[in-house]
């Protein structure tokens, strides 16, 4: 094999998607790296400069309220739950779709893909006003089919903080489910006739079968839906309108954003992000190395 | 015996399909919800009623958003935008998934975690220098600018997953085709190719809803009205405290359909089964 | 094959499209306006757009909305980067930031004196001694709309509101189907009349915050009294609860302002407008915060093309464009001739809107006013959600402002 030939292939495989990644988000990256450290904010907003680690300290120091560790407190909340039910909803839904005596399917698929194709502002908002004490369809259905007290979801903060998690849940599930979908058709149907003349059970074909093969398609997209769930400022600010009440149902992004852009804080708003940066990478490479360690188990 | 667990799989079925159908009410409502502000004949964002075809329905907001409204041409523009940003995706992802999954070269496993980094940051932190950046470079307000941040933006998720797809294709496959006489290029591109086609189509279709939906980073770079795609012609019905509901209820639904379309006419593909086929010869 | 051939003609003429024609050069001939206007005050704006076109051929205006944040985040952004709209319109607390950030252009030499005298004062928002936006109306400023299918008299004072309010609140099954009065619980702007009926306000003429003040603290317990005492008003209600309560005729009285009025027509409800009722105890009324929406000059804009977005300026503040405005949407114009027109001194609306605006207290322009208001919303929001008395609320208040506007000016 032509080994200069060989690492030109990889390489016009690989140089133009890094170089369209590299353009965009390189620069803007290092760009909030320096402004971080500066005092860029409303008065300082053309002539910035730069002044050491203080926004860093701000940032672990600074009694905001709520402060940095509750909010973080609350982000990890928010993401674990999150993608807890994208991953089982999704997965579940897949296996459902999956089976060969189901008929419908294209319909059932694409009902159920709908949440993920409607842009998020748009339900965001619907979802807000499904949670109205007065006028929301969530409190109508609570009351008049279930017969229980209407619960006043916006007012407080854990309710509120709950409704934020069910309108993600519902955004997100159809995504993982696709991810899910995809890996599944790709499972070879002798497997599975295979395990069944042995006798196997439901749960052993999943077990054993299933899930290890859907695994690589899975891994990447539960590592990024982390990510996503993480930084993903829409639902929590368009649901909770900005936090409230009472800026209790913040998670770090929202955080961020409202220090950038309500008080013109960028370079703690700098900061702040490079803090989520870190978390986020240090969360990935334990993750990764751990799903990677099981894999070599296998 | 035969009777019984034959019983059990028509009880199992008749389980499935009540918890498909619960789950697409689910995930369906809200959206009835929005169908139903878009009928509504007054603005109103809100109603204590729980009937989905609302009172005096009309379809007057639909009307308007195609007479009043220059609403073909943000449709128009959104469909070349995310027609692109799709193609590029695809091609792209294809290729350097291909190139994470089959071979070993320096920096491989920097780039695969280089890829995820780029999600890590809060995307609203880099508008400003992007913004910087592009009017360096003189692309606010072409679509060329807008183009490039989306495609960036779907890459990292699309490049994993047709990674994760070739992964689960053997590589038997293409020394096959490498006896037979075929090149490198040729084994991917006529042997491998076809075969991730369901992971091809979750690329384009996650290429698309990426560029499709998009909002912010359009209204920054996107500043001349004759430009404006789908979602900032949406947006511009919402105004601070008298948001005209109605069309923006209509504009939402028209946003979706496409989407809907384009996931009916692609889900042929994610059923067509070509990987069983070929791993069973 | 032949998928692939015309995949790839498709690719070639979309990438095609995409590179002709869509690049543009600064224009000198074309004056592009950021705006946040509501739809029927946009409709309005691109006719008069249009005839300052036909009388000055070869220039073109555009006018591009943008909710009112993103617009200023967005003008923010491009400003700083050298670019950004030539004229951008809003309420007249965003000078405060952006002559801060010295993004936005003094506009007195552009002006002669003379022209200036023919504005009513509170149209022309000044800010360290310089002229920073001119509007072209005035107002956004709360009142007490209510349906004249269920009352016919408004309220004049807290008592008669009360009296009125228990009146027209009606339960059935021990559910309440009509309220007597709603609003957005949300937003402190809403709060401050009835901070300002009982003595408050929310920072002295240098921007220090003086939100513990015993003003808070009572418009607080009067709002409370109002739910929990006499129970005129909803437990729960955001901006588009109230505006869908109002809508509905589920409740008699709204306090919203300028900008609702025209919605509420449209609606079908037979509105009246009265200037919110005076404090009793206090002898003082209710004064709603009143501020200029107007237009302002970006600072990139190039010198030798400042002449002509003056004159469209001009064109636009034209008091029979104002009028015409007036007369479409209610809302007050700001030049002299307007204001005084036969049309303006004798409309219902108007003549009630005029009364509240002399009633009410401009808008501080400075930039420590944002800082106010996120430090006002969580207290008052945990006030109506009943997690915080009034008393700790004024306090909190007030150490979350002075620490806000710490950060602000760092």
């Amino acid at each position: 094999m032509n080994r200069l030939q060989h690492k030109f292939f990889i390489a016009f495989l690989v140089v133009p998607s890094f170089l369209i990644l590299f353009a965009v988000v390189f620069y803007p990256f290092v760009y909030n790296v320096v402004i971080s450290f500066s005092n860029m904010n409303l008065r300082h907003i053309k002539d910035w400069s730069i002044i050491g680690p203080q926004q860093y300290i701000k940032v672990f120091t600074e009694p905001t309220q709520p402060n940095f560790y509750v909010v973080f407190l609350k982000t990890i909340i928010w993401t674990v739950v999150n993608l807890t039910f994208h991953v089982v909803i999704g997965v579940f839904l897949a296996l459902l779709l999956n089976q060969r005596e189901v008929k419908g399917k294209p319909l059932f698929r694409t009902l159920l893909i709908l949440p993920w194709a409607i842009p998020q502002y748009i339900v965001a908002l619907t979802w807000r006003g499904m949670f109205n004490y007065e006028y929301g369809s969530i409190n109508l259905i609570i009351t008049k089919y279930l017969n229980l007290p209407a619960v006043e979801w916006l007012k407080s903060p854990t309710e509120a903080f709950i409704a934020c998690i069910l309108t993600n849940v519902w955004l997100g599930f159809p995504f993982m489910m696709v991810i899910a979908l995809g890996a599944l058709q790709s499972i070879p149907h002798e497997l599975y006739e295979a395990a069944d003349i042995d006798g196997a059970s439901w749960w052993h074909k999943l077990k054993n079968i299933t899930l290890p093969l859907i695994r690589p398609v899975m891994i990447p997209a539960i590592t990024l839906g982390t990510v996503w769930t993480f930084n993903n400022l829409n639902i929590v600010w368009l649901v909770s309108n900005a936090g409230e009440p009472s800026d209790q149902t913040h998670i770090l992004v929202s955080f961020v954003y409202k220090a950038a852009f309500n008080l013109y804080r960028y370079g703690y708003a700098a900061a702040l992000s490079m803090v989520i940066f870190v978390i986020l990478l240090g969360f990935s490479l334990v993750f990764m190395k751990k799903t990677k360690a099981t894999e070599a188990a296998y | 015996m035969a009777l019984n667990s034959n019983s059990k799989r028509v009880f199992r079925l008749a389980a499935t399909y009540i918890v498909l159908i619960i789950f697409c009410v689910i995930a369906v409502y809200p959206i009835l919800q929005v169908v139903t502000i878009s009928l509504r004949p007054s603005d109103r964002l809100l109603s204590t009623s729980l009937e989905i075809i609302p009172e005096n329905a009309t379809f007057d907001n639909y009307v308007k958003l195609f007479t009043d409204q220059p609403f073909l041409l943000w449709l128009w523009n959104s469909i070349l935008v995310s027609g692109v940003v799709t193609v590029t995706g695809v091609v792209l992802a294809a290729m350097t998934g291909y190139a994470f999954s089959r071979f070993h070269f320096i920096g491989k496993k920097f780039g695969l975690l280089s890829l995820l980094t780029t999600q890590m940051f809060p995307a609203t932190m880099l508008l400003l220098p992007l913004y910087i950046m592009l009017i360096k470079l003189g692309l606010i307000n072409t679509y060329f600018g807008v183009i490039i941040i989306y495609s960036a933006t779907a890459l990292p998720f699309t490049i994993w997953t047709m990674k994760g797809y070739y992964d689960t294709i053997p590589t038997s496959l293409e020394e096959a085709a490498r006896i037979d006489g075929c090149n490198q290029f040729q084994a991917f591109y006529k042997i491998i190719l076809p075969l991730a086609a369901p992971a091809l189509v979750i690329t384009a279709l996650f290429s698309f809803m990426t560029a499709w939906a998009e909002y912010l980073v359009a209204a920054q770079i996107l500043q001349d009205s004759k430009l404006w795609t789908l979602p900032l012609g949406l947006k511009s019905f919402e105004s601070n405290m008298s948001t005209e509901w109605g069309l923006y209820g209509a504009s939402s639904i028209i946003v979706t359909i496409p989407v809907v379309i384009l996931f009916l006419a692609l889900s042929k593909y994610l059923v067509s089964g070509l990987t069983l086929g070929s791993v069973k010869g | 094959m032949r998928q692939s051939l015309l995949s790839f003609i498709c690719f070639a003429v979309l990438l095609a499209s995409l590179f002709g024609g869509c690049r543009r050069e600064p224009d000198l001939n074309r004056i592009v306006i950021w705006h946040q206007m509501r739809v029927d005050e946009r409709v309005i704006l691109e006719d008069q757009m249009k005839q300052f076109m036909a009388a000055n051929p070869g220039i073109s205006v555009e006018a591009i909305y943008k909710e009112t944040e993103e617009l200023r985040s967005g003008f923010i952004v491009a400003a700083i980067a050298g670019q950004g709209p030539d004229l951008v319109y809003g309420p007249s607390d965003q000078v405060g930031p952006f002559e801060v950030m010295e993004i936005i252009e003094p506009l007195e030499s552009f002006f002669e004196q003379e022209y200036l005298d023919k504005f009513i004062p509170k149209g022309l928002t000044y800010y360290n001694g310089h002229l920073y936006q001119i509007a072209d109306k005035l107002g956004n400023h709360l009142t007490l709309v209510y349906n004249k299918n269920l009352l016919t008299t408004p309220p004049q004072t807290d008592e008669e509101l009360i009296e009125t309010g228990k009146k027209l609140t009606i339960s059935k099954g021990g559910k309440i189907v009509q309220y007597g009065l709603c609003w957005n619980y949300t937003e402190p702007f809403f709060f401050i009349p009835f901070m300002t009926g009982f003595g408050g306000w929310v920072m002295t003429d240098d921007g220090v915050p003086t939100l513990d003040s015993q003003g808070t603290i009572d418009g607080l317990k009067f709002i409370q009294d109002l739910r929990d005492k006499y129970k005129i008003i909803p437990g729960e209600a955001d901006y588009n609860i109230a505006d869908a309560l109002f809508k509905d005729g589920k409740s008699a009285m709204i306090i919203n302002g300028d900008w609702s009025w025209a919605g509420y027509k449209k609606a079908g409800i037979n509105i009246g407008v009265a200037p919110l009722p005076k404090i009793v105890s206090t002898g003082l009324w209710c004064a709603p915060m009143i501020s200029p929406k107007g237009f302002s000059l970006n600072t990139n804009v190039p010198k030798g093309k400042r002449p002509l977005v003056i004159s469209l300026l001009k064109f636009l503040m034209q008091p029979e464009l104002q009028l015409q405005t007036a007369k479409q949407l209610n809302t007050m114009p700001t030049r002299v001739e307007a204001v005084n027109s036969h049309f303006v001194q004798n409309d219902d609306i108007l003549r009630n809107s005029a009364l509240q605006i002399e009633r009410g207290r401009p808008m501080p322009v400075v930039p420590e006013l944002r800082a106010i208001w996120d430090a006002m919303r969580p207290s008052y929001q945990a006030v109506l959600g009943g997690s915080k008395t009034p008393e700790q609320a004024a306090r909190d208040m007030q150490a979350l402002a002075l620490r806000k506007i710490k950060e602000l000016n760092e």
